[in-house]
């Protein structure tokens, strides 16, 4: 299996605070790798280091390697634009822009491409359409993104991310605000879109954790304390805290 | 199992727990019972075992619905899940043991005081015994969760197997001697193969405990006789 990301020794610190205790991991290419652990682990951290979001804010700041396709993208000098172009991410609440549906995704396509009318057409169709919701909207491309469910502005934010053709899709709780028939939908979606993409999810459902990964990792206190097969992690993990934890016994 | 977040959780677990124990209990009293009738030929006694069998079955199912009321209820993960499928695995074996000793039950019944030389019932008795022994072995590592007794138990299967084989060639010896053997003979050897197959029960409920405890199958062979097994044509 490739190693599309390879975590190695990652330290993050918020100002004067570890966050993060020298974590190790890889992200398996075209595998979903679900971050699971109480509030305040890390997970969401983590995911934050992994297109360099963390940047964003003053004294924050990571150190490690985080290997993507052989180069290190903690070193100085990164085009962060082009990074997180690649490395798409998909929040937990749904963050659509106060434009048209069709807006909503060109948008990010015409900042990174020069693309004819048509060209932009059939990409922002591909992109609702990988993100199984074309057949929903395509006869009302014009209205607001607001105006869609939560659960379809869910969906257009993936399909936001998907147009641009990123490598890594990051997910943080992408379904803690929406219906169960919308979490399956989604959870449907990760399941098509692992094979064009690799993929981390964050998310504090165990069960979806189950459904939607083949690896697992249970971080706790900054630190990674279990990572596996996704199989083994919830029928038998090595770990006593693992254990703890999935089946609800954390103090 | 306790200290669940929810402890609603942990009553839920430990009430099935508790009825698993329970048909144990009832399945050794079912078997000693049987094989106590069977030596003294008293039907009355084996009417009662047949009576009390109602009872296990009543009970696997009760265990079954609460498991898989739990299961919906709580969605188990790791060794949740694996006590939860275990009990249901396990009250089906404690079941089953329970028919098997009926139908020894049911032998003696229809034996009705037909005359059995003691030396042969005494080998029925050491088989059940046995049986016995297991069960009751296998069940106190069920309650333990006891990984190292519950892997003797499974690994000392061949024992009960090769007693099987060698009351089995006794009773085929006795039917050729006297054809008025035939009958308590026949009865005697169904009663055997009961026994017998308590013990493969008593292996599975090994098993289980394994995968409970590990969370992996046990994946080496059992050691086996070969000839634990024979064909009807030997002898």
């Amino acid at each position: 299996m490739t190693e599309k990301i390879s975590v190695r020794n990652l330290k993050f610190f918020y100002g004067a605070t570890l966050a993060l205790k020298g974590i190790s991991i890889p992200l398996y290419a075209n595998k979903v790798t679900a971050f699971i652990g109480p509030s305040g682990c890390g997970k969401s951290t983590l995911l934050r280091v992994l297109n360099r979001m963390y940047d964003l804010y003053p004294g924050q700041r990571a150190e490690g390697e985080v290997i993507f396709d052989g180069k290190n993208i903690l070193e100085p000098g990164q085009d962060l634009n082009l990074l997180r172009a690649r490395v798409g991410m998909v929040f937990q609440k749904p963050t659509p822009f106060p434009m048209t549906i069709y807006e909503n995704i060109a948008f990010g396509l015409k900042l990174y491409e020069n693309l004819s009318k048509s060209e932009l057409d059939g990409r922002v169709e591909d992109a609702l359409k990988r993100a199984a919701l074309w057949t929903e909207v395509k006869d009302k491309l014009g209205a607001n993104g607001l105006s869609l469910s939560g659960g379809q502005q869910q969906r257009l934010c993936i399909a936001r991310t998907v147009a641009i053709r990123p490598e890594v899709i990051l997910f943080d709780e992408p379904c803690s605000a929406l219906d169960p028939i919308s979490t399956a939908k989604i959870e449907e979606l990760i399941d098509e879109l692992k094979h064009d993409y690799t993929i981390a999810i964050v998310t504090h459902n165990m069960q979806q954790a189950a459904r939607v990964s083949e690896r697992t990792a249970f971080m706790y206190l900054g630190e990674l304390i279990e990572f596996g097969e996704t199989s083994k992690i919830f029928t038998a993990p090595s770990d006593p805290r693992t254990q703890d934890y999935i089946t609800g016994r954390f103090g | 199992m306790s200290d669940h977040t929810v402890r609603a959780y942990d009553d839920e677990l430990m009430e099935i727990g508790r009825k698993i124990t329970e048909m144990g209990g009832i399945a050794e009293t079912m078997l000693t019972h049987a094989i106590e009738a069977l030596v003294k030929g008293d039907t009355e006694l084996a009417q009662r075992v047949i009576a009390t069998d109602p009872k296990l079955d009543a009970l696997e199912r009760e265990i079954e619905e609460k498991a898989i009321l739990t299961i919906a209820r709580r969605q188990p993960m790791a060794i949740d899940l694996r006590a939860l499928v275990s009990a249901i695995r396990i009250a089906s074996d404690i079941e089953r043991i329970g028919d098997l000793a009926k139908n020894v039950g049911k032998r003696v019944v229809a034996m009705d005081g037909q005359f059995a030389p003691q030396k042969i019932v005494g080998g029925v008795v050491h088989i059940s015994d046995l049986a016995l022994e297991r069960l009751h072995r296998v069940l106190d590592a069920y309650a333990h969760r006891d990984v190292a007794a519950a892997l003797d138990v499974w690994e000392h299967d061949e024992e009960i197997d090769q007693l099987y084989n060698s009351l089995f060639r006794e009773l085929l010896t006795y039917m050729m001697e006297d054809p008025r053997n035939i009958g308590f003979c026949a009865h005697l050897l169904f009663s055997t193969k009961n026994i017998e197959r308590i013990g493969d029960h008593a292996t599975n409920i090994a098993e289980t405990i394994h995968y409970l405890v590990t969370g992996e199958a046990i994946v080496a062979d059992r050691p086996r006789n070969a000839d634990a097994y024979t064909p009807l044509t030997t002898g």
